[in-house]
């Protein structure tokens, strides 16, 4: 088995003639400053000559967990959409030597096989937990030499696998980020993210427990409403002490430094000020130059009755829950 | 005994003791339970049966008779599998 992969980093996980296993890019010389780590991906595509990419097998990566130098995760960040992640973990980036992943493919397409492909516990589900782990030590190797914290934001339905996930994190200390029901929906059916859209609706369907056919007839508000209510009834479920709940509304910079505290990090002054101008900006605009507004009045105007009538079936009184554990 | 992992298996540690090994000729996954990696991780050692079953009874609260058997069925099972073979 070549193991010859320091400087390359899991991209993509794929299917190749039918073979299950991973797309690697040649990034040793790549920063992962992006809001998303796709983005830098793309980046480095179009960047300089053709870079090297290979596929291999998932079991590379237990050889690579012996043999690579990897950091190991500070803090995981969670959310229930458009709530703010994204801003954190670009407030996570300015941390000296750190890394952040912001919902690399490679990590929540894993995920994704807990609901689709190991259901019930058994072999496979220690299986994926062992690719999953190593597909994290691979993204977190230490490529300069200096890197000492990994920060890793994770899509949205990938909450509903909280459980899997610190099994095999146990001490890792992970934050659920959430706003509002009614301006989460607005968001999503304003500009639909993948995860709302995808085909395979047994994701979703495993999250809202409906059947994949009635998460397919289901309009965006109800999928969007019913995957909400689903992350904040988890979040109330799992939260302990590991874990900080964070609502959108709460958003500061020094709110964003208690973040990191409670991540076991204390931002210097310096990178204290990094973070506040990184937090003036639109936090998933890749040149970083859009400003960011709150919106919450203007997002509150735009739903419809729709929004409202699926908010209260099934988002707010989970809602209504976390913010009382929350407080 | 005389016997050693397989070149062609990896191994790796999960959930506190448990394991999985993946023989890379079949692309067949095993998951160990806490016993059989105390048994895989001596074979990788080269110890011996007496030596492993000694590992086992120090680790657990268990006769060396039944800690005799029970590493015999692990070892007899890695062989069926043909993830371990003679060095």
């Amino acid at each position: 088995m070549s193991t010859d992969l320091k400087g390359w980093l899991p991209v993509d996980a794929v299917v190749v003639d039918g073979r299950p296993g991973l797309w690697w890019m040649e990034m040793a010389d790549v920063s992962l400053t992006e809001p998303f780590f796709q983005q830098t991906v793309e980046r480095a595509k179009m960047g300089r000559s053709k870079r090297s990419e290979l596929f291999t097998e998932f079991e590379v990566l237990l050889q690579l967990e012996k043999e690579l130098e990897s950091v190991s995760p500070t803090g995981f960040i969670f959310h229930s959409s458009r709530c703010g992640s994204t801003l954190v973990a670009n407030a996570c980036r300015e941390i000296q030597n750190s890394i952040v992943l912001s919902e690399p493919n490679a990590v929540d397409k894993l995920i994704a096989r807990f609901f689709t492909d190991a259901q019930d516990g058994g072999v496979k589900e220690s299986v994926y937990s062992v690719f999953l782990r190593g597909v994290v030590h691979a993204l977190g190797q230490r490529r300069s030499g200096s890197e000492q914290h990994l920060f890793i934001k994770f899509a949205c339905t990938s909450f509903a696998q909280l459980e899997r996930i610190t099994r095999i994190w146990p001490r890792v200390p992970w934050l659920f980020l959430y706003r509002d029901p009614v301006e989460t929906i607005v968001s999503n059916v304003t500009d639909p993210p993948t995860w709302l859209l995808d085909e395979d609706w047994r994701v979703l369907a495993s999250i809202t427990g409906a059947t994949p056919g009635e998460v397919a007839a289901m309009s965006l508000e109800e999928r969007c409403a019913r995957s909400i209510g689903s992350f904040y009834s988890h979040a109330v479920a799992l939260a302990n002490d590991k874990s900080m709940l964070l609502n959108y509304n709460q958003l500061s910079v020094p709110v964003i430094s208690s973040v990191l505290e409670f991540f076991k990090v204390s931002p210097s002054a310096r990178e204290t000020e990094a973070i506040a101008r990184a937090s003036g900006v639109y936090a998933k605009e890749v040149s970083g130059t859009r400003q960011f507004v709150a919106d919450a009045e203007a997002k509150q105007k735009l739903a419809s009755p729709l929004v409202r009538k699926m908010a209260v079936r099934w988002a707010n009184k989970p809602y209504q829950r976390l913010e009382k554990k929350r407080k | 005994m005389n016997l050693q992992p397989g070149k062609h298996v990896v191994v790796t540690d999960f959930d506190g003791g448990e394991g999985i090994l993946v023989d890379l000729n079949t692309k067949k996954y095993y998951q160990l339970n806490e016993t059989a990696m105390i048994v895989w991780k001596g074979l990788e050692k080269g110890k011996t049966m007496t030596e492993i079953v000694a590992d086992i009874t120090a680790t657990y609260e268990v006769a060396p008779d039944k800690a005799t058997v029970s590493v015999q069925r692990i070892v007899d099972n890695f062989q069926t599998y043909k993830l371990v073979g003679a060095p």
